[in-house]
Parts: C-alpha cells; sequence; structure tokens
C-alpha cells in the first residue's frame, strides 16, 4: 500500500493531477473516494478495496471530468477498470491525456471468482500479477445446453427481473444520455417483471463495450448471472469481429461506424 | 409444438431500394407465396436495429426476415455491412439464450430476383411452421 499511497501524494502535491478518484478506509468501511491537494492528509487512508466492496470508479471519474474538463485526474484501476477507459476514450467519452493511472493487480482468487483474463492493470502499483483465466466455465456450461434448456434456464432468471435497472445504473460503460431500455416504443412500460427481452437488449448494448467488471451482477438484487450474458457477447464480438473490447490496441468498436465492411456471410436459411 | 393448423405471424423488414421492389416484382410476377408474412418497408436494412427485431419476437412473431441488397448493392453503398454484423451476432445471441437462431433469417434480395423473393418467403414460412411457435411469444403470452 505504500508504494502507491507515495505515487498518489507525489501526483498531488506536485500538481500533475487536481485529484484522485480512489478508495479510503473510513469507520473501518471501504468507500470510494475523492482525494485532493487540499486534504493530502487523507492519502494516509487511501487503500486498494478488497473485492467485495468494489465500485464504479471509472463513473465517478467521468463525472468528475464531465465538471472539470480542464483539470487532469489520476483513478486507480484494475485490469477490468483500465479496459473500461479504453473503451470511454474510444466513445469519446473522457480523454486519455487527462487521466493518469494508478495500477492494481488482482488477487488469484479475485480472477477466479470474475473468470478474469486480464487481472492486473498496464502499471501496476500494489499486488502481484497472477494466473488469468482464459475460459468461462459459467459460459461453457450455458453453451453445451440444449436450446430448449437453455431458454427455460434464462428465462427462469429474467423472470425474477424487479426491473430496477441497477445493473445499469452501475455500469461504468453506460454513458448515454437516452436509453433504449426506457424507450417507451421498444419496451413495453408499467409491468414486472419487463419484456423478457429486456436483459438481451442490454446484452446487445453491451456486447464490445462490457469490460467485465461484474458490478452488474453484483448490484443485481434478483442475481441474474448478467455477466454470463456479457461475457458470452464479448466472445461472440471476438469470434465474428476479432474484436477485443476494452483492448487499447483493437481499434475502434465493430459498431461505432455505419459503413466498416465485413467479409460475413449470411447464414443459410 | 406440431400442430397442423400452426399459422405463424412472420415480420419482414425490407429494404426500400433491393429487397422490397423484389416483392413487388413477385407480386406483378404473380408469383405465390403465403401470407403469413408482414411487411415493414425500411429505407436500408442497416437501418433494422436489433432492437426492432427482439421487439417484434416479443410482440408475438414467429419468425422474422430480413432482406437487404447484396453486398455490394446497396444503395447507400456500404449500409448492408451493419446489417450483417448485426444480425449475425444477434442470431448468435439467440442461440445462446435458447430462442431459436432460425427465427430470425437475412437473406440479399435485389430488385430483379421476384422468384427468389417467393421462394425464400416460401421456405421460410414452411421452416416457422415445422418449428412452431416462438418460445419467447410463449413465455411473452403466459406472463
Amino acid at each position: 500500500m505504500d508504494k502507491l499511497r507515495v505515487k498518489v501524494r507525489k501526483l498531488l502535491q506536485e500538481g500533475k493531477v487536481a485529484g484522485y478518484v480512489g478508495y479510503i478506509m473510513k469507520d473501518s468501511h471501504p468507500l470510494p473516494h475523492f482525494f485532493t491537494k487540499e486534504r493530502l492528509e487523507e492519502v494516509d487512508q487511501a487503500i486498494v478495496a478488497p473485492g467485495a466492496a468494489r465500485y464504479p470508479l471509472d463513473k465517478l471519474l467521468q463525472q468528475v471530468a464531465e465538471r472539470y474538463p480542464e483539470d487532469t485526474f489520476a483513478i486507480q484501476v484494475r485490469g477490468c477498470d483500465e479496459r473500461g477507459l479504453n473503451e470511454l476514450y474510444k466513445w469519446g467519452q473522457l480523454d486519455p491525456e487527462k487521466v493518469v493511472l494508478v495500477g492494481v493487480a488482482c488477487p488469484q482468487d479475485q480472477a477466479d471468482y470474475c473468470e478474469c483474463p486480464g487481472p492486473w492493470a498496464s502499471v501496476i502499483d500494489y499486488g502481484e500479477k497472477c494466473q488469468p483465466v482464459a475460459k468461462s466455465q459459467r459460459v461453457e456450461r450455458i453453451d453445451a445446453l440444449a436450446e430448449e434448456d437453455a431458454f427455460q434456464e434464462w428465462l427462469g432468471h429474467f423472470k425474477k427481473c424487479i426491473k430496477c435497472y441497477g445493473c445499469r445504473d452501475v455500469c461504468p460503460m453506460c454513458f448515454c444520455k437516452e436509453c433504449s431500455l426506457e424507450h417507451p416504443d421498444l419496451m413495453s412500460t408499467g409491468t414486472v417483471p419487463p419484456d423478457t427481452i429486456f436483459q438481451l437488449v442490454r446484452a446487445i448494448h453491451m456486447a464490445g463495450r462490457c469490460i467485465d467488471c461484474g458490478l452488474c451482477e453484483e448490484n443485481c438484487p434478483a442475481d441474474i448471472p448478467l455477466r454470463v450474458l456479457y461475457k458470452k457477447g464479448n466472445a461472440l464480438v471476438q469470434d465474428l469481429f476479432g474484436y477485443q473490447t476494452g483492448s487499447p490496441e483493437a481499434g475502434a468498436s465493430p459498431w461505432k461506424m455505419l459503413g466498416d465492411e465485413s467479409t460475413l456471410d449470411t447464414k443459410p436459411m | 409444438m406440431s400442430d397442423t393448423n400452426f399459422e405463424p405471424k412472420i415480420i419482414g423488414f425490407f429494404c426500400n431500394w433491393c429487397t422490397y421492389a423484389g416483392a413487388d416484382l413477385a407480386g406483378v410476377s404473380r408469383l405465390q407465396y403465403p401470407p403469413n408474412i408482414r411487411v415493414i418497408r425500411v429505407m436500408c436494412s442497416g437501418t433494422v436495429s436489433p432492437h426492432h427485431v427482439l421487439r417484434a419476437f416479443q410482440k408475438g412473431a414467429d419468425g422474422v426476415l430480413i432482406g437487404g441488397c447484396h453486398i455490394g448493392d446497396c444503395h447507400y453503398l456500404r449500409g448492408n455491412f451493419m446489417t450483417i454484423k448485426r444480425m449475425r451476432f444477434l442470431q448468435d445471441l439467440l442461440k445462446f439464450t435458447g430462442c431459436d437462431e432460425g427465427r430470425l433469417h437475412l437473406e440479399w434480395i435485389s430488385a430483379a430476383e421476384g422468384p427468389k423473393f417467393a421462394e425464400t418467403v416460401r421456405n421460410f414460412t414452411e421452416k416457422i411452421k415445422n418449428m412452431g411457435p416462438s418460445r419467447l411469444k410463449l413465455a411473452a403470452q403466459a406472463a
């Protein structure tokens, strides 16, 4: 933790950044916090939050950056958070010139729980690299099911939805001002559970955008395995378009431009 | 599932420049095809969002047929690249969630291909008839 605190303190003291979005231990609770030069003593309480206490820091940074567009900010990032930043740069939501990374490598138990293929940031100020998890067993289990069984399993989950929009509201990648999920021409209103397609519409939006932080699933009061759905969406985008979500080298998202050529063929009837 | 009297509802999203004109040609050529299809004309198949397809299934469609210009013949030059990307992705997502990827079909049909249009609609209707009602529809009706 010392290395991380020294880095943050230095960044703030030297005025390289106007603030640092990270975590603080307050009254023995790990909370997201905005550190500034004016309250430098708080950096002594700066921590890396344990896996069970994660917040969408990328989302908080977007709000701060929108309010202070001229300023540069530091942010604590895990592998997933950094993938999120890369996508947000591509979608024009953040300026990479105005973000400084304070990187974290996740412990093995966190990577195993997340089935994370990249559980560390490109700079590591805390933690050690662990073994990444290349394949998701949760996705493979559904893949192996017959279509009827898969449908019944998903339907059972979708029926539990109370339409709280928690998955969307916590998502660091959900930055749209208008949301299809609330469009009365696309989604029935006034019913719970919502339309069966509710989660599918979100899954479409998450494909090539979801950075697999898993906050949606942790946030869901109905325990819908959203992550499995979005992991599959990203795997499809990789298979079909060769697009690796969150990678800085991947270029623009396959959905971004109307008119990008594709060599895909139609499926036979 | 094997209800012989089952008449599927099929929604067709056809592009104004090719497939819709192909449907016109099938019509003036007096080619027969089943009346199960309800056609929605769009300016380009690339404007058909996966939302529209999912919404159609939610509202009780048993099948969705998308028709666009052949690759290279798009009136807007490259609109149908987006169509193929979206629909291939959606087909695979439907498969993963057990919603029957075969209920969504994309076919390139030009304005000169009236017979191909009629044949595609005939085959697709027959296929959906054999598949029976859509699971998404049954789930929506039960809710």
